[in-house]
């Protein structure tokens, strides 16, 4: 690899400092930035949400809010975190600022849709928002009906709408990334000589492209359904309310590998630059990754195993989520092998990617307990499924996007944060989320149902214990924005490399010109040599 | 991507000519009393039009394999939502 | 007037690769966009076959054959505008685009007529949808998912319409080359969708019961 950084090109932060510099710029970098303030206010709005789901949780009793009150809080948690924060957090904002630079381009194939993605999500917020101030949404984030088309008295149709408006933002992104991804990389960057961060951007668009139109059309029947009081979802006029359970988990169960694969994609990244080694079975990580998205697009039917379908559809369901976790398990024991021998450095981005590993094991096999149909029978809608899921997108998605956001940093904003402090924060948040998270498998496996704001007094200790860790991981979510923006303005400034990576976005300036490279590298050698770097 | 030689009119209009007659084939045998083969027909009728459009006017015929790819993956999916969804509906229906 | 080049973009051929590919790759979120209500029309009718056979009858052959006729025709003359274009026929390429748009029109046209029949027929569900017996909620449902594929799909067509003559505004202008033709390979490729979404429609909706 070969690039030579000019130090006196200008870099894209200077590029322009007025507000319409920044809201209409084309360039991938900047979008980066605009999403990732943008869903770091949504993750906050939905952690108050949580907030007070927690408050409340702290009491059997259902004395802090009313039932529906709790209704609105749970649903728009979901809303907001699944739309807002989780399945545009890696990729909007990671994915538009590395995909190029990783690649060797200068910036995505098409600029404008690019930023159009971004005014679409804002739009879809700005539509969900909507609906939160006129007075929420009480049908859960999975809006089924009958009740969402015909007995909600909330504001379904602006949520609905938010959600339609901001699939289109995803599909934007995910054609941009395709497209990149195959028409732009530089000479000599061959599909195996791509960093595994690519290859799970690549998995992860495939799935926004084909998987959320249909999510915008089944919100499009709820809408008009909702509106006419006619519909294909209601039994009283011969329609079937599992047509729109079938249609909504084709896009949402896709939707929740969207969550991981990113992730995964940064743990490659991280693991192999903080124990200096190279990725173990390069080719098994790429193709697992694949495997994930598509034989993720066949398992939906698991979340339906006791709403009524047939027990046939439940057997096939069954084998094929056992069949995804399959790929999962190889990339884990890939990045153990990775450690494996290697010399490994505790900074703060590794200590997230550790607990990624090993939070997203637990979670993934909390996920064959709930894929066995005799066991789901029991554990449905109970806390043990929403343990499972936070497992996996708190324990592993957020820990992986705030590793990543740490690890890159220097790259973004050309700034060192202070990697005490991130440690501690680190560890504050894998103390507080296994707090929070734990007690719940428990508490599910011990019966009490989700979506509940009261419950028997026996299941009040676990639930405590589940609320004072969420304080915690609070805590060690706000500590970031702190040493972070402290950073911007007296951090020390990084240079083109400062955690000796591998990778083309460590051979240009930190923060990068506004055409990534001064010259655009040639590539000759796979990703993550590092052990020839030990080597020299 | 190569450029490629620019079709003969007369070949849009050979297809053209084919697909009105695959409408006609399609409307007639409507008319006869086939029980389930009715629908079979017109589906592989209609799949036969689609594969006509998209090989010879949008030229995919002559396209980068990776274009065919994406045209086949839509329909592929789509074909998984309907096939899964399936093995629920004919069951309870 | 040679072809300009998009910044991000190593050369025109890179830049014409892309936006075939973006092209189609949108295309197949098109597909997955209606075909998430022909999978909604799949399980309805599974539900209620009669009804649907019932209902279909009720549709117009006529006018719905008629159309599929424009609509394939229209079809022709975009390939042929395209082929004009590529040839570098800048007048053969208005005069088969204007012909395109002018039998979109055409379909749009009998398509609301169509709709107006269909109205007095009294089978516009939430409208004034009147028909009763053992079926009617399978009935109504057929109509309901009438209505809804058949007017996306105008939606369609009216967008395709507007973007046809803004390709014959662009076509006149003198934008297109043998070496530049993009947007009207494009606007090529939305229209035979939109084709390939009622090749589909047709039978489904029109042809379900007729002997």
């Amino acid at each position: 690899m070969s690039a030579v950084p000019m130090p006196s090109s200008r870099n894209y932060l200077d590029d322009g400092f007025s507000l319409w510099s920044w809201l209409s710029s084309v360039d991938h970098k900047r979008i980066a930035i605009l999403y990732a303030i943008s869903i770091t206010l949504f993750f906050f709005a939905g952690g108050a949400a949580a907030t007070l789901i927690r408050m409340e949780l702290v009491t059997p009793a259902g004395d802090l809010v009313s039932a529906e009150t709790y209704n609105k809080l749970f649903t728009m948690h979901g809303v907001i975190m699944v739309w807002f924060f989780l399945i545009p957090s890696i990729p909007s904002t990671l994915g538009n600022f590395l995909v190029p630079l990783m690649i060797g381009a200068r910036d995505l194939a098409f600029p404008r849709l690019n930023l159009a993605s971004w005014y679409l999500y804002i739009a879809g917020g700005l539509f969900t928002i909507g609906a939160l101030v006129a007075g929420g949404v009480d049908t859960g984030w999975t809006f089924y009906t009958p009740f969402s088309t015909m007995f909600s008295n909330t504001h379904v149709i602006a949520a609905v709408c938010g959600v339609f408006v901001v699939g289109f933002s995803t599909i934007l992104t995910g054609l941009n990334f395709i497209v990149t991804i195959h028409r732009m990389r530089a000479p000599g960057m061959t599909w195996f000589r791509l960093p595994l961060f690519i290859w799970a951007m690549y998995a992860t668009s495939i799935i926004f492209v084909l998987a959320t139109p249909v999510l915008a059309m089944t919100l499009f029947l709820v809408a008009i359904e909702r509106f006419a009081g006619v519909g294909i979802f209601d039994p009283a006029l011969g329609g079937d309310p599992l047509l729109f359970q079938h249609l909504f988990w084709f896009y949402s169960h896709p939707a929740v590998y969207v969550m991981i694969l990113p992730a995964m994609g940064v743990a490659s990244e991280i693991i192999t630059c903080y124990a200096r080694k190279d990725i173990f079975a390069y080719r098994s990580m790429a193709y697992a990754v694949l495997a994930i998205a598509i034989i993720g697009f066949l398992v939906w039917g698991h979340h339906m195993f006791v709403s009524g379908q047939s027990i046939y559809a439940g057997m096939v369901f069954s084998i094929l989520t056992f069949l995804v976790a399959i790929p999962s398990a190889i990339k884990v024991f890939n990045w153990t092998a990775t450690l494996y021998k290697g010399s490994i450095r505790f900074d703060a981005p590794m200590l997230y990617l550790l607990g990624f590993v090993g939070l997203f094991t637990i979670g993934g096999m909390t996920g064959l307990f709930l894929a066995s149909l005799a066991l789901d029978v029991h554990l449905h809608d109970t806390y043990f499924v929403i343990a499972h899921f936070h497992y996996i997108m708190v324990g592993g998605s957020v820990m992986a996007f705030l590793g990543a956001v740490h690890f890159w940093w220097p790259k973004i904003t050309g700034r060192m944060y202070s990697d005490r402090w991130a440690r501690f924060a680190a560890i504050i948040v894998f103390v507080g989320f296994n707090l929070t998270f734990f007690p719940q498998f428990l508490l599910g496996y011990l019966g009490m149902p989700r979506r509940y704001h009261e419950y028997p007094p026996e299941f009040q200790v676990l639930n405590v214990l589940s609320s004072a860790g969420a304080s915690v991981l609070a805590a060690g979510y706000l500590l970031p924005l702190f040493y972070l923006f402290w950073s911007l303005r007296y951090g020390a400034r990084a240079g083109p490399n400062p955690w000796h990576a591998t990778g083309l976005e460590w051979q240009t300036t930190s923060p990068p010109p506004v055409d990534n490279f001064a010259a655009i590298p040639v590539v000759t050698a796979p990703p993550y040599q590092y052990s020839a770097q030990e080597e020299r | 991507m190569i450029s490629h030689p620019v079709p003969a009119a007369a070949t849009y209009v050979l297809v053209w000519a084919a697909l009105i007659g695959l409408l006609l084939v399609t409307l007639g045998s409507a008319y006869v009393p086939l029980g389930w083969l009715n629908s079979a027909i017109n589906l592989a009728i209609a799949v036969l039009k689609a594969l006509l459009v998209a090989f010879f006017f949008m030229h995919l015929r002559s396209a980068h394999y990776m274009l065919r790819i994406a045209a086949a993956a839509g329909f592929f999916w789509l074909a998984i939502l309907i096939g899964l969804s399936l093995t629920d509906f004919m069951v309870r229906y | 007037m040679s072809v300009i080049v998009a910044r991000q973009f190593d050369d025109a051929e890179q830049q014409r690769n892309a936006s075939d590919l973006g092209m189609w790759v949108f295309l197949a979120t098109e597909i997955l966009f209606f075909g998430g209500l022909f999978a909604a029309y799949v399980a309805t009718r599974l539900h209620d076959p009669q009804a649907f056979a019932m209902a279909s009858r009720l549709t117009n052959i006529t006018l719905g054959s008629i159309n599929t006729g424009v609509l394939l025709t229209s079809s022709l003359t975009m390939a042929l505008a395209v082929r004009a274009t590529k040839l570098g026929s800048r007048r053969a390429a208005t005069a088969f685009l204007s012909t395109t748009a002018v039998l979109g029109v055409a379909f749009l046209a009998i398509k609301f007529t169509e709709y107006a029949l269909d109205y007095r027929g009294h089978l516009v569900p939430v409208l004034d949808f009147a028909h009763s017996g053992p079926h009617a909620g399978g009935i109504e449902n057929f109509f309901y998912l009438y209505f809804l594929m058949t007017g996306l799909h105008s939606l369609h067509m009216i967008i395709g319409i507007v973007v046809v003559a803004v390709l014959v505004g662009m076509n006149r202008r003198g934008d297109f080359m043998p070496e530049y033709f993009t947007p009207v390979e494009l606007g090529g490729l939305y229209w035979h969708l939109v084709d390939i979404v009622w090749i589909f429609l047709y039978p489904l909706l029109y042809l379900v019961s007729r002997a």
